[in-house]
């Protein structure tokens, strides 16, 4: 970013000389703010039809698995109160 | 001096925050229990601020010093702002080095083409190693020892060449990443049919 000051974001710093897990860091901190993701679509033009329909398709990805995800834990709860306390 | 750092992470907290309400929205809900989706970036944003916190029994944060606040750390008796850059610039064909100080003029250049490296094989990430190696063999020569890792492009010698320069024996203090992300700037070329 030229026109930011410089090392302020973006930066990870090198604890006990182990670069490998710094970088692990500042990899999983570029993915989860979708800057990897974004570097790599803008590497070739996509066209407006296309960039539509991939969102779409990444919104409908992203409700199937939240639900998907929350019925998981609904059904995998083990420690819960007794539902049927006083039948 | 506004808090760029608190900015940044909140910044990043925030726009996932603004992004699950309208996931909720769009979900065809039953339950309405949606506390879940709205828990999850809290729980994302406070786990880092947890890491980088967490002092490992020495007061280490991922966060570099910023320029405004004096912190004790100093290398080679340098603080931050005054210890020498390394320019790692991976693209997707080659990889090049180049060493400047905290001015930015410039000391050591190296790249996988100086190295011997013809074409193809300049796209390797063993290529970026050697061409670590050699930038950092140069830089000890010239007295540097502590140093600030700056990474542009995602190519094949991201990491690798960084692991050079540590072989070589070079001190990286931090990793910064400077790949462009244009906000929609210029058009890239038109999409390979392979």
């Amino acid at each position: 970013m030229a026109r930011h000051l410089r090392f302020i974001a973006r930066t990870v710093m090198v604890q006990d000389g182990d670069v490998d897990t710094a970088y692990k860091t500042l990899n999983r901190i570029l993915t989860q703010d979708g800057i990897i993701d974004a570097v790599k679509r803008k590497r070739y033009f996509e066209k407006p039809c296309r960039e539509r329909q991939r969102k779409n398709f990444e919104n409908c990805r992203r409700i199937y698995h939240t639900e998907m995800a929350r019925k998981i834990a609904f059904v995998s709860r083990t420690n819960r109160d007794d539902p049927w306390l006083g039948c | 001096m506004f808090n760029f750092r608190c900015v940044f992470n909140s910044a990043s907290a925030l726009c996932r925050q603004l992004l699950t309400p309208l996931n909720v929205n769009g979900t065809i809900s039953q339950c309405g229990s949606r506390r879940l989706p709205q828990q999850r970036p809290l729980f994302l944003s406070s786990v880092r601020h947890q890491e980088a916190e967490a002092s490992t029994g020495k007061d280490f944060s991922y966060f570099p010093p910023m320029p405004g606040e004096d912190s004790p750390l100093r290398w080679a008796g340098k603080k931050f702002e005054e210890l020498p850059i390394i320019h790692i610039k991976a693209t997707y064909n080659n990889t090049h080095i180049q060493l400047t100080d905290s001015s930015g003029q410039s000391l050591v250049r190296t790249s996988c083409g100086t190295e011997g490296f013809k074409n193809s094989k300049k796209s390797t990430p063993i290529a970026a190693q050697t061409a670590g190696i050699s930038a950092a063999a140069k830089a000890t020569v010239k007295g540097v020892t502590f140093v600030r890792v700056v990474v542009k492009g995602l190519g094949p010698g991201r990491l690798s060449a960084i692991k050079g320069l540590t072989m070589g024996g070079l001190q990286v203090v931090s990793i910064t990443d400077d790949t462009p992300v244009p906000h929609n700037g210029c058009r890239p070329r038109k999409a390979r049919r392979i």
